[in-house]
């Protein structure tokens, strides 16, 4: 991927402080329109805590966050999701009892037309149509949309959050995603890496962050390494391997060539 | 990249789209289940209690009787499908109908009279709704405001009953095209809510909040405007069925009867409405009120003594929610077991 263009995504020097812990110290993190960025480092080296502040859950003490090099200030998910950053959630976060479509298109509901529209009524098969056609834009041909959510696999699951995030995304838009494949087998984490190289060819960028290191090596474009709140490592997938980066992650060692 | 899009036929009914055989019968067994009892309970009424039970008379006393219970039953089965129990549905009852048979004393037209009685339940479930979602248990808060609603009722009413609502008779035991009026009431209550639930957006986002709050909160929906909204379809519905049991028996009567609430929630209970939020079909809500009553009015017709109406309600209330809770475990584990993923390129 060229990564010359604007980034879609750009934390420039961020901080965060809980009191006098230092959790983040400036960290710099940038995503090309898309490239699949994956972020890695041990349990507590703020991996968790970037995500918050890329998706809006946290506020940074200081720094600054551009999405498509326009400045912006996350004051809840919801702005970022405005300005075209969504995230896949560990937990899903699915209605279990509705349907596939009811799922996708919860929050942007189709309306029928005219006075029934007008008395709150939504045109059901326009929804089903709209679901199929995000599901089948992205590849995915997993269950019929009218399937409801609990009567799919966990894999299918994992597909049906991140098909609804990546439906709310505008055009370039920024897709986060927290361990999609903490709990998949095999087959279905393929399944996932398939969908998130579907995701990054229409020109999404997207962010992951994951503890499953052979995920990283087959998808990520790119690995930014975080250890004890500090980045030790933003290399090309193709330039590192995996030993090398366990040897970042566990703090044994700090890329050489690293640029602030 | 070309992206290529498939024929957008949603039916796709090629094998490995469609669930398997011994899962789609368990979940017709959850689904139609209640169906088939009210069938063999007819069918073993008609026999036991011949010549008395298979008539139109007594088809049309069931429904009549299951009526008051069903329009409860119908604002309990929103509010616990949208997460949330209002156990001040009796006081809801007896203050609406109190607040309209006073109106109806003091000259005010029946109509206008009823419209208050309406907005009292309204007003009530607002107020429950909106305490609430400042972070108090529901429970709490409603048997709170059962306490004050039916003490307020006896205050409105002088502790006494107030008899004589001639001019309610059309609501109450006139009937049209032989159907009594709190059946026709019933079924037009019913037939709104279902029409809500399932083609309005107001429906959707009610379920979804009751089935995964976070969820709903997470892709922007207000969640506390559809808790008050759940709370204020309960409260509408305790004030329709307050109203029109009034109407029934033609006094407005202060005393809240706290039982109502207990057989209403058993016909939530056998149509299988988990009381964990999100789900259930209230035409089955329906079903299970008229189940209540076949089975008391059969035993009745049979020379059973009523007591065991009671017994057997409570011993099928607990059979109806093994078999939900096995369709349900057997269903799920079979799917885990069958279900491959597929992804077409």
């Amino acid at each position: 991927m060229a990564v010359t263009t604007t980034p879609a995504f750009e934390l420039d020097k961020i901080c965060m402080h809980y009191g006098y812990l230092t959790v983040l110290d400036e960290v710099s993190v940038r995503v090309a329109p898309g490239e699949v960025l994956a972020l890695l480092g041990d349990n507590g080296a703020g991996k968790s805590t970037v995500l918050k502040v890329m998706s809006g859950a946290h506020q940074p003490t200081s720094g600054t966050i551009r999405v498509q090099g326009i400045e912006h200030d996350f004051h809840s998910p919801r702005r970022a999701s405005e300005a075209g950053v969504e995230m896949v959630y560990q937990d899903l976060a699915l209605v279990d009892a509705m349907d596939i479509t009811s799922n996708l298109m919860l929050g942007r509901e189709r309306m029928s037309k005219g006075l029934r529209g007008l008395l709150g009524f939504v045109d059901l098969r326009a929804m089903r149509r709209e679901a199929q056609r995000e599901l089948d834009a992205l590849g995915i041909r997993t269950a019929p949309v009218t399937r409801p959510v609990e009567m799919l696999s966990s894999g299918q699951r994992q597909i049906v959050a991140i098909a609804r995030a990546a439906a709310r995304l505008p055009d370039r838009g920024v897709l986060l995603m927290d361990e999609p494949t903490a709990a998949l087998g095999h087959e279905q984490t393929e399944l996932v890496e398939e969908l998130i190289r579907t995701m990054a060819a229409r020109g999404i960028a997207v962010v992951l962050v994951t503890h499953n290191l052979p995920l990283v090596m087959n998808v990520a474009d790119r690995i930014v390494v975080l250890n004890r709140g500090r980045k030790v490592a933003d290399i090309e997938t193709s330039r590192t391997d995996s030993d090398r980066v366990v040897s970042w992650i566990i703090g044994a060692g700090v890329q050489e060539d690293m640029a602030g | 990249m070309a992206v290529t899009i498939k024929s957008p036929n949603v039916h796709d009914g090629t094998p490995p789209h469609r669930l398997p055989g011994r899962v789609r019968a368990l979940v017709l067994v959850r689904d139609q289940g209640l169906t088939a009892l009210l069938v063999l309970l007819v069918a073993l009424f008609s026999v036991w209690a011949s010549p008395y039970f298979f008539t139109v008379p007594t088809g049309v006393s069931i429904l009549n009787a299951a009526a008051i219970t069903a329009i409860f039953a119908a604002g309990l089965g929103v509010g616990v499908m949208t997460g949330v129990l209002d156990l001040s549905v009796p006081g809801t009852a007896v203050l609406a109908g109190v607040v309209m048979a006073k109106s109806v004393k003091s000259g005010v037209p029946v109509s206008l009279a009823i419209l208050a009685g309406l907005a009292v339940g309204v007003a009530l479930g607002v107020v429950n709704g909106l305490i609430v979602i400042k972070g108090m248990n529901p429970l709490i808060v409603t048997i709170a405001m059962l306490a004050i609603s039916s003490g307020l009722a006896l205050i409105v009413a002088g502790g006494y009953d107030i008899g004589g609502l001639s001019q309610l008779e059309f609501l109450g035991t006139r009937h049209y095209l032989g159907i009594p009026a709190p059946v026709w009431v019933t079924l037009a209550l019913f037939g709104v809510l279902i029409v809500f639930l399932r083609y309005t957006r107001g429906g959707h986002r009610l379920l979804a909040v009751g089935g995964n709050a976070e969820a709903a909160r997470r892709v922007g929906i207000r969640i506390s405007l559809y808790r008050v909204l759940g709370f204020t379809i309960c409260a509408l519905c305790a004030a329709v069925g307050g109203i029109v049991s009034d109407a029934y028996v033609q006094i407005g009567s202060p005393s809240a009867s706290v039982g109502t609430i207990f057989s209403a929630l058993t016909a939530v209970a056998l149509a299988g409405v988990p009381f964990s939020g999100g789900r259930g079909s209230l035409s089955r809500v329906l079903l299970g009120a008229i189940v209540l009553s076949t089975i008391s009015t059969g035993l009745l017709l049979a020379n059973v003594q009523t007591y065991w109406s009671s017994v057997a309600t409570g011993v099928l209330l607990l059979g109806a929610v093994a078999l939900n809770r096995w369709t349900t475990r057997t269903s799920l584990r079979l799917l885990l077991v069958s279900t491959s993923d597929r992804k077409a390129s």
